[in-house]
């Protein structure tokens, strides 16, 4: 199945350093395809960090995810969590 | 007066002196014209070594992690992510399929992508030095290039070059190396921001004249005027010597007058003890527990939260060691906790106010943990309460106490009873500071949020960063009542905010009567020497003029800064 969800960055490095690492690394650890983009542009492959940081969203941006596979929601899930938490917040277990 | 002087950005306040070494990689690629490469054995060798790259990449995070920070570490998730990044992978897999050798394809996949990032601004360009970073070591790895070992330079010296990475940076010792300066960057990047962490001298963004400087030139690094002297003479020499915090003092320091001044730590991971003890600090006049609650899901238990208590007193047998309880608010996020959304989380529900209420519970636990670490670590420990402004909350933080004391004494477990105290952060404290300081053994001043509440001016907005300045004479006002209050109680009182650690108002502080202050390791060193230089009834009188004054720039005639 294939979801759609648009979210506000909160982390003042906009999806950069950690908050990038942390969205790329989540969207390897699921099955469902990521495509990430401003609301009213392309779309990328959230899989690649050059991709993803090169969007160039910074805090208070909106960014539209859109997933397609078995964990499509679930991948949207923690995507919104770690574009919803502040910086000095985010889990940096590896993982 | 040096030879020349080089301009650039200041990265960390320190001066250091040494000699150039320069750093620079020296990669040669083949041209790949008649040469004849097997596709296959070329792809094995790029996997091989992205599989190299990332066990050194992990490793180097994990180092960096225990050395300077979490904080600092994170970049190598990035460079992992870069490492990793499907676009590199299947440009650089067809052109091997097209026959190319593997790092002339590792070459041309990044390439692409630097220069799409270099031509950006700000934090788009420091991606492009990411993935330099990436690429160079790829190459390094494929064309079995040595790595030069920058952990292990000659002492004394300075290293140049056109840029340093992270990974550069994160094998530098402080004790060896006097600075670096590079070509490129800028304040945030990457590079100065380790030269903080490390309190190295450096300073970045020279520019191409910098490739002018000799291997073996004795140079001088001021991070704090942003300038490389090339040739420095004597008294040059000298300044930078004595300030590049090589000077540690190990013992307690007083005025030349003879008053004691303690001076100590601020803490905020496990990670900073040791440089903190290394740097001469008498203690931790501010050890802060956030990061015990911080990045989990359940809330830390109470013997978690005794063995770091324990940790920390264990590193300064010798010392006082000041913890602050939980002092968290509706800025922060922790799961388990159900923190409001709100409109000025500054002004809301934040500190001892959440500890009374609604998280009593783990007050209790955290007060329990102290009163058992105070009982069996080595140093002495003394329990702060946070944003204090009333006297009915500190008569609720001390019932709170006393009933941990009884719990514990009720398990038939050893309790100490440790020194209290309150930290004075709101305008009302330092009003009811007599008061307050009645029922403690001591205050800390808090300067940072002090200035933000007595001048009504945010510590992160910008625009108002010249009201946000702790030299405001309403400020110093404010510290005076304080100090006076406290004395008047035979309480002792200390400084825990950014301003005690800037060793130019160290004589103001000593003057206005602070008993400890209270830093970021890295300027322990000065501040220990600006006491000792210090005449404390000429700082008293001197301090006086600058709190009478009616303006900023009065005070800071007055102190000669």
């Amino acid at each position: 199945m294939t979801v759609e969800r648009t979210v506000t960055i909160v982390p003042e490095a906009g999806l950069h350093a950690r908050p990038a690492s942390a969205f790329v690394q989540a969207v390897n650890d699921h099955e469902a395809e990521v495509s990430a983009g401003r609301p009213d542009g392309d779309l990328v492959q959230a899989a690649s960090m050059i991709a993803v940081t090169s969007l160039g969203v910074g805090q208070d941006d909106d960014i539209k995810l859109v997933a397609d596979g078995p964990d499509a929601e679930a991948v949207l899930d923690e995507l919104e969590r770690i574009l919803t938490t502040p910086e000095a917040e985010l889990d940096t277990d590896d993982g | 007066m040096a030879e020349r002087t080089l301009h650039g950005t200041g990265a960390t306040p320190r001066s250091g002196v040494g000699s150039v070494v320069w750093y620079g990689r020296d990669i040669s690629l083949l041209d790949p014209d008649g040469v004849e490469v097997d596709p296959e054995m070329e792809g094995e060798r790029f996997a091989d070594a992205v599989d190299t790259a990332r066990t050194e990449l992990e490793s180097e995070r994990e180092a960096t992690a225990e050395r300077v920070g979490e904080q600092e570490a994170a970049v190598f998730d990035a460079h992992i992510q870069f490492l990793e990044d499907p676009t590199i992978e299947d440009a650089v897999e067809t052109m091997i399929g097209e026959g190319l050798p593997a790092p002339n394809a590792v070459d041309a996949a990044f390439g692409e992508h630097i220069e799409q990032f270099e031509g950006m601004d700000g934090r788009m360009a420091e991606r492009a030095d990411d993935l330099r970073d990436v690429r160079d070591r790829l190459l390094r790895l494929l064309t079995d290039g040595e790595r030069v070992d920058l952990g292990d330079l000659p002492e004394g010296s300075v290293v140049l070059a056109e840029r340093l990475t992270p990974s550069d940076t994160a094998q530098l010792d402080p004790e060896r190396v006097a600075g670096f300066a590079t070509v490129t960057g800028g304040r945030t990047s990457h590079a100065a921001i380790f030269a903080r962490s490390l309190a190295l001298p450096a300073v970045v963004g020279i520019g191409e004249t910098l490739e002018s400087v000799e291997g073996g030139t004795e140079v001088v690094v001021d991070g704090d005027d942003g300038t490389l002297l090339v040739g420095p003479d004597d008294d040059e020499r000298e300044a930078a010597a004595s300030g590049s915090g090589a000077a540690i003092v190990d013992e307690s320091v007083e005025t030349t007058d003879g008053k004691h001044i303690e001076v100590a730590a601020n803490i905020g991971q496990p990670a900073e003890l040791d440089p903190a003890a290394q740097r001469g600090a008498d203690g931790v006049g501010l050890y802060r527990t956030e990061f015990l609650f911080l990045d989990r899901e359940t809330p830390p238990s109470e013997d978690e939260q005794y063995e770091a208590v324990r940790e920390v007193l264990d590193t300064f047998p010798d010392g006082r060691v000041v913890v602050r309880t939980l002092d968290i608010g509706g800025d922060k996020r922790i799961p388990y906790l159900d923190l409001p959304a709100e409109e000025n989380p500054f002004l809301g529900e934040r500190g001892i106010r959440r500890s009374l209420d609604p998280d009593s519970d783990l007050f209790a636990t955290q007060l329990r943990a102290l009163l058992r670490a105070a009982a069996d670590g080595a140093g002495d420990l003394a329990i702060m309460f946070p944003l204090v402004a009333t006297v009915e909350e500190l008569d609720g933080a001390l019932d709170a106490l006393d009933a941990a004391a009884a719990d514990l004494e009720g398990r038939e477990t050893e309790v100490a009873d440790p020194e209290v105290g309150v930290m004075i952060e709101t305008p009302s404290a330092v009003f009811m500071a007599e008061e307050l300081a009645a029922r403690v053994d001591f205050l800390s001043i808090g300067t940072n949020d002090l200035t933000q509440y007595v001048m009504a001016a945010d510590r992160e907005n910008e625009r108002v960063g010249d009201l946000h300045d702790p030299t405001h004479p309403g400020v110093l006002r404010a510290i005076r009542q304080t100090v006076k209050s406290a004395h008047d109680e035979d309480a002792w009182v200390g400084m825990c905010g950014e301003m005690a650690g800037d060793p130019d108002l160290t004589e103001l502080l000593v003057g206005l009567g602070l008993d400890e202050l209270s830093m970021s390791a890295v300027t322990i060193p000065e501040v220990k020497t600006a006491v000792s230089e210090t005449e404390h009834s000429a700082a008293s009188e001197r301090a006086d003029r600058a709190r009478l004054a009616a303006t900023r720039s009065e005070v800071h005639d007055t102190l000669e800064l």
